[in-house]
């Protein structure tokens, strides 16, 4: 975006359409999930000193929300979503789920990573049944039956018997969800999933996850730099500012549902970006951006 | 698919399909063919000379293989004396016999009875020897391969198992023979010991390494869904990494023969190792050349056929066609299936589903 376009135009990033607005307010009334209070990370680097990775993260996710993490690298995202899942252990602060604490990785939270990690030796069905089997719950054939039934909802039934390394890395990615999704976990915490797969497919998932939300009850915390996908998924976007890590603003997205492609060009959807694009990259830090570098080329050949 | 010549140089690059096949039968041809040439040309090596006629050496007789020299110089002497000097072909020494004769010894070896009763035949040699190294393999095998993963997985097992691992597999197998005789006796046992002691310890680290290598991402989701360590242990760790233990186990198993003849030494010299040293000393070395070579065709069999049965249990893999084993389990398993599958597709009508199925079809089929 430049200058010269008519900014002003645009309307407030807070302003919300009265639908939106009733939207939100039931949203605030619906039970917290999940609250995160005073997290803290620190890390400890070479020299025996630490580093601050987090600081301070405290923000709350109501039931059936999509809550997006963005913010500029390094500003401890992934480490946020790792900490919640149970896979590292914060420095400071807590992690209440349902009003209590959370302790190690569990099934009440289930992880959609940024890398493809289906069990490669395991069929589509066996993936998606592996939550299940491990409960001891259900019975080999509830637990299939259950699975297939996931299967169904990421429109991969077709692919059932397949092994992860006949699939696509959207398919992949696909049933990375219904994996995570089986076991019923009350939050589904996804670390940039769509980031290594390309934008058409990217752009499908978003819509894919859209609909399989509207059919399932779970909240989902979900990282991404990616500020359109932030936008077009998130109910609130939760926007964390770099070293350390802080939290800058929740902010609300004015953006109606349900969400499509089209909005993306909506003065709402703009209006939005431009708010993010000016808290996670400020013009200031722009101007800071540029290189000194040698000109390769003769005097006078330009192309700009 | 026209493959420049500069494509053999490429690292990594891919070879067409015959060009593979002829280098694989090159490299056997190749070697083949150089013993061919030594043996079969006869100006290339040939330093002995086989008599076939002793002219007026006293000390020759016909069919003697003598040195190159010697038949020169007496012949020399002979013809300063105006005798009648000797004649013979150039030939190899007798223990490089020629390819055919090895040949010979290798289709007559398993018809031809032992010099003296009390000696094995070959076949009997051979299955002794395979028995020692399949019960050696098998003994280290059941306490190597889960020590192995344990210390890959379990940082607290590694540091108290692999120090004194590290330290004892420098520690040459055969050394141990004069122990293992004092301790176990003179026959199979010490010989399986010394198998085991030379597989054991590098198999252990070997096994742990590949543990090592697993994908933590895999752990990390495994516990995401709910895995207990003991459950990452099983569902995970070890399905993970069966692949590359498999082929770990095929490596170990070439390992575990060469220590085969040190291993036989020991003791009461037995099978195979017993066989050659016997034809050595009856001077036949065709078919000492034919046991050896024996043990080759023993060791790259069991190899290829290992590998096929990999491509056949381990159907995930991305490099392997789809085996026979495998193609008849899985057309069993979906006959099995036929009738569930049916039923959760009749099950599953509950609006929202299909609803959402048939937007995910018709986005694929648009895509």
């Amino acid at each position: 975006m430049t200058a010269a376009e008519p900014v002003a135009a645009l309307p407030d990033y807070r302003a919300q359409a009265p639908e939106v607005a009733e939207r939100f307010r039931k949203l605030q009334e619906r039970p917290v999930i999940l609250e995160v209070r005073g997290l803290v990370k620190d890390f400890t680097v070479r020299d025996g000193g630490t580093t601050r990775a987090l600081d301070n993260v405290s923000f709350r996710a109501h039931r059936r929300e999509i809550m997006c993490v963005i913010g500029p690298s390094g500003c401890g995202k992934s480490t946020v979503a790792r900490i919640l899942a149970g896979l590292e252990d914060a420095s400071g602060g807590e992690v209440l789920l349902d009003g209590k604490q959370v302790h190690g990785p569990g099934p009440d939270r289930g992880m959609v990573f940024q890398g493809y990690t289906l069990f490669p030796w395991l069929t589509v069905t066996k993936n998606v049944m592996f939550g299940l089997e491990l409960s001891g719950e259900h019975s080999n054939a509830t637990a299939e039956e259950e699975a297939r039934a996931w299967i169904q909802l990421v429109g991969l039934h077709k692919f059932a018997d397949a092994y992860p390394h006949q699939l696509s890395g959207g398919m992949k990615q696909r049933v990375a969800i219904a994996r995570a999704l089986a076991p019923r976990p009350r939050i589904l915490l996804m670390d940039e999933p769509f980031g290594a797969l390309d934008a058409q497919t990217r752009a499908q998932m978003q819509s894919y996850l859209l609909q399989i939300w509207k059919q399932v009850d779970v909240t989902i915390i979900f990282i991404t730099h990616d500020l359109d996908e932030a936008i077009y998924l998130a109910d609130r976007i939760l926007v964390l500012d770099a070293h350390p890590g802080r939290v800058r603003e929740l902010m609300e997205v004015a953006v109606p549902r349900p969400r499509t492609p089209e909005q993306f060009l909506s003065p709402t959807f703009m209006a939005a970006r431009r708010h993010l694009q000016e808290l996670i990259h400020p013009p200031a830090a722009q101007a800071q951006d540029r290189i000194p570098m040698i000109r390769m080329t003769v005097v006078g050949d330009d192309v700009e | 698919m026209a493959a420049g010549r500069r494509d053999w140089l490429r690292p990594f690059g891919e070879l067409p399909r015959r060009r593979g096949l002829t280098l694989r039968v090159l490299a056997f041809v190749l070697p083949l063919g150089l013993w061919c040439v030594v043996s079969y040309v006869p100006f290339i090596w040939h330093p002995m000379i086989r008599v076939t006629d002793p002219g007026d050496v006293d000390w020759m007789t016909r069919d003697q293989v003598v040195e190159g020299d010697a038949f020169r110089t007496e012949n020399q002497a002979i013809a300063a004396r105006g005798g009648h000097i000797a004649r013979g072909a150039p030939t190899n020494p007798v223990f490089l016999p020629a390819p055919h004769e090895v040949l010979r010894a290798l289709v007559t070896g398993f018809t031809t009875p032992p010099a003296r009763p009390d000696e094995p035949w070959l076949h009997e040699a051979l299955l002794h020897s395979i028995g020692i190294i399949f019960w050696g393999f098998l003994i280290s095998s059941v306490i190597g391969v889960p020590l192995g993963i344990l210390c890959g997985a379990l940082p607290s097992m590694a540091r108290l198992t692999e120090p004194f691992i590290e330290f004892f597999r420098y520690l040459p197998a055969p050394a141990f023979g004069a122990l293992a005789v004092a301790v176990l006796g003179i026959n199979d046992a010490p010989k399986i010991a010394i198998i085991f002691i030379g597989t054991f310890f590098q198999q252990v680290l070997v096994i742990a390494n590949t543990a090592r290598r697993l994908d933590p991402a895999l752990l990390e989701a495994a516990q995401t869904l709910g895995a207990k360590p003991r459950q990452l242990l099983w569902r995970v760790v070890v399905p993970g990494i069966i692949t590359d233990l498999y082929s770990d186990q095929r490596v170990l198993l070439g390992w575990a023969w060469t220590y085969l003849i040190v291993a036989e030494l020991i003791g009461v010299s037995s099978g195979i190792t017993f066989f050659i040293n016997q034809q050595a000393k009856y001077r036949a070395y065709d078919r000492v050349f034919a046991s050896i070579i024996l043990i080759g065709l023993i060791g790259l069999t069991t190899d290829v056929i290992l590998a096929s049965i990999g491509r056949q249990i381990f159907p995930w893999v991305r490099t392997s066609r789809t085996g026979w084993l495998s193609q008849a389990l899985q057309r069993l398993k979906r006959g099995e299936r036929r009738i569930p599958v049916a039923a959760i597709s009749a099950e599953v009508t509950d609006e929202t589903t299909t609803q959402t199925t048939a937007n995910v079809a018709a986005r694929e089929a648009a895509s």
